[in-house]
């Protein structure tokens, strides 16, 4: 975890917990403990400078966690998480259906403008399928069980009722705690097996320029990943990152140092996931409706020909060669 | 009606912590979980003050507020209290509470929470009155035998308060007149935006 | 949101009682007040009658519905005397209420105290005899158990003599238990009786006594709510006696009174002074004389009082020319301006109290260090009044009563000493020939060039101190100055770990044939040491198992209730006394004037019996008018005693008696003296409580002047001093029967009495005396005539009898200031109760060791608020055990930052003697100055580094252990009672 420690030796160097230093005066003629005690309002004075501002003392009891006696920061993370958070995470999600809603209305689906081939490449092997629906499994529920963090009191509380809702809750609960662990470790085999296609090039910057080829006219050209494709890997990556960071966190709270850094990391993990989430709705909508051919990669493996001219002609090319030079002939020509 | 609060007078304050074997006792409260604490401020320095502090039953709860299956309520008394049955041991109310009082018994693996405790001013839960589920759950109801919170009743020397907050405040605000100091109704501007002028 | 309903008609849990008027739970603002016991309007009032936690009043005139039975007890940890009321059904102690009602708690509670319901309930009780075989423990039955035990006794007497068997009994006792054990002693023929009085206030009592009559607390916790001026010396009281502090806030609140500390540690007491003063260690009799010395050259001193009522200052303010504020600042580290202040304000904000405890008293200057204090007191005008006095918070919840029935070396019950008059008195009551006592001690043969001793001589001397057991086991046999060494110890209800020098605890242990721990948990005698066998456990109930009387730091007797039957197979103190007693051969004799009830075992003596007998014969500490009838009215009409003056209200049954009868309580009970609130206090009658200062020292002082001719000063008080109404007004000798007949005064007894001052006095009825007077009668008159039974005399300021007679600075044993102990050494070498005492040989091979050298940390001790003496009872409570997981040694943060210690991190703590270490973790904290450390003394369980936890019986080990602070402390010992120093020695510490 050395990425995590990192961001965490950022995170507390940035919250500056506030050590108890009220100044106590001393004078060789009298110390008069109850005139100098310390007054709450040196608290209350202190938190205008730092609103992260903790009151920290003395416990006996080994939870040293308990030895905070107060913390008005929580106000903050509660107005994060009652108000910011559903906003970003409305405007996320809401916003992103709603765009594509739009513009299928608009551009409709993304045919294959050659038509069938009738031949197929191998786009993706089984492992990699494996792979990706692992980690797309995972991360669907874990979205929704996220997301009924944050919403289902608003959603689905009203039209199950309390009991129900939290019995869902609580399967919700244990479902994101366990499929974590399956989705990092998608995330980790997807950074290995892919980072190879996934290296940014000048091509890319072609295939930006050519708007990729949904939005203009002509396909540009690109590798095995296009840059759109390309973006979605990174996303995934350090998006699987930041959010197994900050839920290794949540899960192990102990480990975070503090309820400060808890609920840094709780912001955190709500922002990533919510981004992610709106990402993956474009992913999904380009790989299955958005888009004629374009399942198929995902799904049988095999892709059209000419879909892969189409949208990944350089990769075509490469793999002819690779064909052609070698002499296990994977290509199956279609005569 | 009247609106319970707690009030610690740290000037009275001297860290005995029968507070808190007042609470383990009338609450069964187990290991590992305390609903009360003694917090001392400036430890070994001269005018270190200790502060008893459990959940103060704020007014607009953070915790409350926060909790994805809005597991929390408040009584008539003002007194913030919880279901078990809803809970479903998140954390939130932790992140959220500004006095560290929600515990969670260690169940299961992760740092996995199980389902959260806290102070209820010795007023049980929404079980029904004085009936042995609710004290299985939540600890003793004083409140309907009529009592208030142990805690403050036991206290050594009369520095935690509970009850009506006017009157608390009163008793807290004769206090500092007569002896001529206070180091402040501690939490009370956090809890209940409120302070006890002098 | 949901808002939760109470209804009306709910199931009532605990308490079945449904209270009158509460329609609902949820409490309106008039509802509240009502229950708050206010009327509406009458918030105002609140803040002055200081309620803490407001509540309902009706509830007390409840009676407590079907099946719920309310018990009143004392809680069994500090002096203070907190009622506790248990609530229990089918008998199971299911709740605890706060009791508002008793005048010294008012509901209160300490940590301690708020959870001692878990005592009746811990599963890690000793649940039945146990013996130890060749290292295993095995389960017995009590009849086993107890003959085995007393087999071994007599097979131990017969070779070694009586002397051999210790026995140590307990301040957790009830008055009823103590009085019995020590009577067992008696029967068994030995002195070598004692409990934790030897290491809490047995200084104490020494130099309180020697100057003014009685080794108590002069006044009371609720009587410091007089006071102006409140000084604190060597006494934690926010964790030692927390809810004395209620008492003492509320004072220093509405008397705007000063409150002065002194203490080497920022305690959570001095947190709250209004003045705290740091000083060193073990140098307490230089801090007063500093303070004496501004008083004297101020003349802030109160002459009046010392004219009238105090004898010998002027030798004082000789001593006292000597610590000039140099001087004093060089010793203490205390500078002048700030001890000046000190003084001043004590000798001029009056009333002024001085409130003391271990620190004061675990010194081998302890007796000269109270001597000091009370000189302090008598020079400002202190003592006998509201507000003032010396206010000695002693430890355990009956160690007062302890050592008033003579659980004590040095004494049969209630003070009466060891001479032939004492053993006569008693045997008097006890209704036993006089000569059968003499039978039962040893001859002690002549040896180490000391003379022999007849077995009525060694009847008449005092015994082995607590404090050195070891020392009498593993002595060579000719220094021990008894028959034979120590070969057995019979411990009820006493901590191995609370006295100095564990390493040679260890080797003791090992040396004893015998040793039996009767204990509700097994102590740390269980766990220390390598024995294998010839040790038993037995069961005993906690005293909530138990009824019978206490009494408190005040002198307040209270009676408690069995709130329980013993629980597992645990047996009361009375039936394993009585039970060892029949062993023995003696349980008739000793039994015959107790009713004997059906215990849980079989017949035992009830308490209330016992404590008849006591009021049949404890007429010199007044402890013949505390009736168990009386007792439980007090208990039962708690609420009637006025909070300050303790006086129970007009028209009450209680009309006029002070809570709880505080001893001398005078005369038989028909007399209805009140008890004495403030002890030597001539502002009231003496039949109402009044009192003077005692006499007990002679009536004259030969001193012989520079120019060798004598003078003859009188001892008794002078220029009008009396108790209100004396008809004698002037000093008086104590009341005999020639003192009467001189007065005139014998007239007015009754034939009956007559007749019992007859049948003792035999042909010398004149010495017949208020204390041996079995019928009461002497008292009676006197009182009558408004007079105190034992005289009108002066106080001591020199106490000539003593070892230092005006006390003088002498340094620690092991003084961190080598360049001191030239001008201010121990005492030379000496033999004190029964063994060597070598003050000056081991002050003077640590300076040559160089020990302040290696050695350089000042090490003190004390306590901790959740936990009480040896520990095992609180460290096996799961509520106060969670609180304190851990023994640590407080150390400052420079001298942790110059040994790269990290709070939290394991350190060890290594003494000068014996190689001695202890591992424990470091709390770096400014409460202690630079070079001081302190530990508290409260664990056992583990012992230099070792956990013992597998030497404890399966199931009984306490839930935490940690090291003894008495693992690293030292030798020392306090010239006239032999208490340790554990206050101050010194150590190193280093990072583990």
């Amino acid at each position: 975890m050395r990425f995590g420690a990192h961001i965490r030796l950022l995170v507390t160097g940035l919250l500056l917990t506030f050590a108890v230093a009220f100044a106590v005066p001393v004078s060789a003629q009298q110390v008069n403990p109850t005139a100098d005690a310390v007054r709450e309002r040196q608290f209350l004075d202190a938190l205008k400078g730092n609103p992260q501002a903790e009151l920290q003392g003395r416990i006996s009891i080994p939870d040293q966690k308990a030895a905070t006696l107060e913390r008005p920061a929580g106000r903050d993370w509660r107005a994060f998480h009652q108000g910011t958070m559903l906003r970003i995470a409305a405007i996320a999600v809401l916003g992103t259906l709603l765009a594509l809603t739009a513009f299928y209305l608009i551009r409709g689906r993304v045919m294959n403008e050659a038509g069938p081939a009738g031949t197929t490449i191998t786009r993706f092997n089984a492992f990699e399928r494996f792979v990706h629906w692992l980690t797309a499994g995972c991360f669907i529920i874990l979205t929704l069980s996220g997301l009924n963090v944050t919403f289902g009191k608003l959603v689905l509380l009203p039209l199950v009722g309390p009991q129900a809702f939290t019995n869902l809750s609580i399967v919700a609960k244990w479902a994101h705690n366990f499929l974590a662990w399956p989705f990092m470790l998608g995330v980790a085999l997807m950074f290995v097996i892919w980072i190879k296609d996934n290296i940014p090039t000048l091509a890319d910057l072609r295939w930006f320029a050519a708007g990729g080829g949904i939005i203009g006219k002509g396909h540009p050209e690109a590798r095995r990943f296009n840059a759109g494709q390309k973006i979605v890997f990174w996303s995934v990556v350090l998006g699987g990152a930041a959010l197994s960071v900050s839920g290794f966190y949540l899960l192990f709270p102990f480990y975070a140092g503090g309820v400060l850094n808890l609920q840094f990391w709780n912001v955190v993990h709500g922002i990533v996931s919510v981004l992610m989430i709106a990402l993956m709705l474009g992913h999904i909508y380009i790989g299955s409706i958005g888009m004629e051919g374009a399942f198929d990669a995902m799904g049988s493996g095999e892709v059209d020909l000419n879909w892969a001219k189409a949208h990944h002609s350089l990769w075509v090319e490469e793999e002819m060669q690779k064909a052609r030079a070698g002499s296990d002939n994977r290509l199956q020509p279609a005569e | 009606m009247a609106r319970m609060k707690f009030l610690c007078d740290a000037d009275r304050c001297i860290e005995c912590n029968a507070c808190v074997t007042a609470c383990k006792n009338e609450n069964e409260v187990p290991w590992g979980i305390n609903r009360r604490r003694v917090v001392t401020i400036n430890d070994g320095k001269p005018g270190e003050r200790s502060v008893s502090m459990a959940c103060m039953h704020c007014t607009d709860a953070p915790c409350a507020a926060v909790c994805p299956v809005d597991c929390f309520y408040t009584t008539a008394d003002a007194v913030v209290l919880h279901s078990k049955d809803l809970c479903i041991g998140c954390g939130y109310c932790f992140y959220a509470c500004p006095f560290g009082a929600p515990q969670y018994p260690k169940v299961g693996n992760f740092g996995s929470r199980g389902k959260m405790d806290k102070c209820t001013f010795c007023a049980g839960g929404p079980e029904a009155d004085l009936s042995p589920v609710e004290f299985q759950k939540y600890g003793s109801n004083r409140l309907a035998e009529g009592k208030l919170p142990l805690c403050a009743e036991m206290c050594s020397t009369k520095s935690l308060l509970a009850g009506d907050g006017e009157i608390i405040a009163q008793i807290y605000k004769e206090r500092v007149v007569k002896r001529g100091y206070g180091s402040g109704a501690w939490g009370w501007q956090t809890a209940y935006k409120d302070n006890i002028a002098i | 949101m949901l808002i939760k309903r109470k209804t009306a008609d709910v199931q009532r849990g605990r308490l079945q009682a449904a209270i009158a008027g509460l329609s609902s739970g949820v409490m309106d603002r008039r509802a509240f007040l009502r229950r708050s016991g206010l009327v509406a309007g009458g918030v105002a009032a609140v803040g002055a009658l200081q309620i803490g936690s407001v509540r309902k009043a009706e509830a007390a005139g409840l009676g407590p519905a079907t099946g719920t039975k309310v018990v009143k007890n004392i809680c069994t940890h500090c002096s203070v005397g907190c009622t506790v009321k248990a609530e229990v059904v089918n008998g199971v102690w299911v709740g605890q209420e706060p009791a508002w009602e008793s005048p010294i708690n008012r509901g209160s509670h300490c940590a301690k105290g708020a959870a001692v319901r878990e005592l009746v309930h811990g599963d890690r009780r000793i649940k039945y005899p146990m013996k130890l075989v060749d290292g295993q423990w095995q389960r017995i039955s009590w009849d086993v158990a107890i003959n085995e035990i007393g087999d071994k006794m007599m097979q131990i007497r017969a070779k070694s003599g009586a002397d051999s068997v210790y026995m140590l009994g307990s301040a957790k006792f009830s008055n009823e238990g103590a009085y019995l054990f020590r009577k067992f002693a008696a029967f068994w023929g030995t002195n070598n009786v004692d409990h934790q009085a030897r290491i809490c206030h047995s200084t104490t009592v020494a130099g309180v006594a020697n100057t003014w009559g009685y080794g108590a607390m002069t006044n009371s916790y609720n009587d410091i709510r007089n006071s102006k001026t409140i000084l604190f010396m060597g006494s934690n009281a926010a964790e030692a006696h927390p809810v004395s502090m209620q008492h003492i806030l509320v004072g220093k609140e509405q008397n705007r009174a000063n409150v002065i500390v002194f203490d080497p540690r920022l305690t959570r007491t001095a947190a709250h002074a209004t003045d705290y003063i740091r000083i060193r260690s073990g140098t307490d009799i230089p801090v007063i004389w500093g303070m004496m010395w501004h008083i004297f050259k101020n003349g802030w001193e109160d002459k009046a009082f010392l004219a009238a009522r105090v004898h010998g200052m002027d030798d004082v303010r000789k001593e006292v020319e000597k610590y000039d504020p140099k001087t004093v600042e060089d010793i203490t580290g205390v500078p002048e301006a700030q001890l000046k202040r000190a003084a001043e304000t004590f000798a001029k904000v009056k009333p002024a109290t001085f409130i003391w405890c271990m620190g004061v008293t675990q010194h081998s200057v302890g007796t000269a260090n109270v001597r000091a204090i009370c000189n302090l007191l008598l020079a400002t005008g202190n003592v006998g009044g509201m507000g003032n006095g010396a206010n000695i918070f002693r430890g355990h919840c009956n160690v007062q009563g302890a050592t008033d029935f003579g659980l004590d070396i040095a004494n049969l019950p209630c003070y009466y000493g060891l001479v032939e008059g004492a053993w006569r008195h008693w045997a008097r009551v006890w209704d036993v020939p006089y000569d059968y006592f003499v039978t039962r001690f040893d001859e002690v043969p002549a040896k180490g060039g000391r003379p022999a001793r007849t077995r009525k001589a060694n009847m008449e001397t005092s015994g082995h101190t607590s404090t050195r057991w070891f020392d009498a086991a593993n002595l060579p046999t000719e220094q021990v100055d008894q028959m034979d060494n120590l070969k057995a110890m019979f411990v009820m209800g006493h901590g191995g770990n609370t006295i100095p020098r564990m390493p040679d605890a260890v080797k003791g242990l090992e040396k004893l044939e015998l040793l039996v721990v009767a204990d509700p948990h097994p102590t740390n005698f269980v766990s220390l040491g390598g024995r294998k066998n010839g040790t038993y456990i037995l069961p005993i109930g906690t005293q909530f198992e138990c009824a019978g009387s206490r009494t408190c730091s005040n002198r307040s007797v209270q009676w408690g209730e069995k709130v329980v039957e013993p629980i597992f197979e645990a047996a009361s103190d009375y039936f394993v006394i009585y039970k060892l007693a029949q062993k023995l051969g003696f349980a008739e004799q000793m039994h015959k004037n107790f009713e004997m009830v059906q215990g849980k075992f079989g017949p035992e003596p009830s308490a209330e019996s016992i404590l008849r007998e006591i009021n049949r014969g404890g007429w010199s500490t007044g402890y013949t008018g505390q009736s168990p009838e009386r007792l439980k009215l007090h208990m039962e009409h708690q609420d009637k005693f006025d909070l300050v003056t303790l006086r129970g209200a007009q028209g009450s049954p209680v009309e006029n008696d002070f809570y709880g009868l505080p001893w001398p309580c005078w005369g038989t009970p028909d007399l209805k003296h009140p008890g004495t609130h403030i002890l030597y206090n001539t502002s009231l009658e003496a039949k109402n409580g009044g009192g003077t200062f005692r006499p007990r020292f002679g009536l004259t002082y030969e001193r012989t002047l520079a120019d060798g001719r004598k003078v003859s000063e009188t001892l008794l008080a002078e220029n009008g001093s009396y108790s209100l109404n004396s008809d004698i007004k002037d000093g008086y000798p104590e009341f005999t029967m020639g003192v009467l007949k001189k007065l005139g005064w014998d007239a007015d007894l009754t034939p009956k009495e007559l007749e019992t001052i007859t049948w003792i006095g035999g042909n010398n009825i004149d010495a017949v005396n208020w204390a041996n007077d079995l019928s009461g009668g002497i008292q009676r008159v006197a009182l009558k005539h408004g007079c105190v039974p034992y005289g009108n005399g002066k106080a001591r300021a020199n106490a000539w009898n003593l070892p230092d007679p005006v006390p003088t600075h002498r340094e620690p044993i092991y003084s961190p200031r080598v360049d001191l102990v030239a001008k201010w050494p121990a005492r030379p070498d000496e033999r004190t109760l029964r063994i060597p005492n070598l003050h000056t040989s081991v002050q003077k091979a640590a300076v040559e060791k160089g020990i302040a050298k290696s050695f350089p940390i000042v090490l003190t001790s004390g306590r901790l608020v959740e936990y009480e003496g040896g520990g095992e009872e609180t460290r096996s409570n799961k509520w106060l055990a969670e609180l304190q997981q851990d023994m640590f040694v407080e150390i400052n943060p420079a001298d942790a930052a110059a040994r790269g210690i990290k709070d939290g991190a394991f350190v060890w703590v290594s003494g000068p003697e014996n190689n001695s270490k202890a591992r424990v973790k470091a709390l770096v904290t400014e409460r202690v100055g630079k070079g001081v450390a302190f530990m508290p003394f409260h664990f056992g369980g583990f012992y230099q580094g070792q956990d013992q936890r597998g030497n404890y019986p399966k199931g009984t080990d306490p839930i935490v252990l940690g090291e003894s602070v008495n693992v690293v402390t030292t030798y020392g010992y306090d010239p006239v009672t032999a208490m340790h120093e554990g206050k101050v020695t010194l150590c190193q510490i280093a990072a583990a």
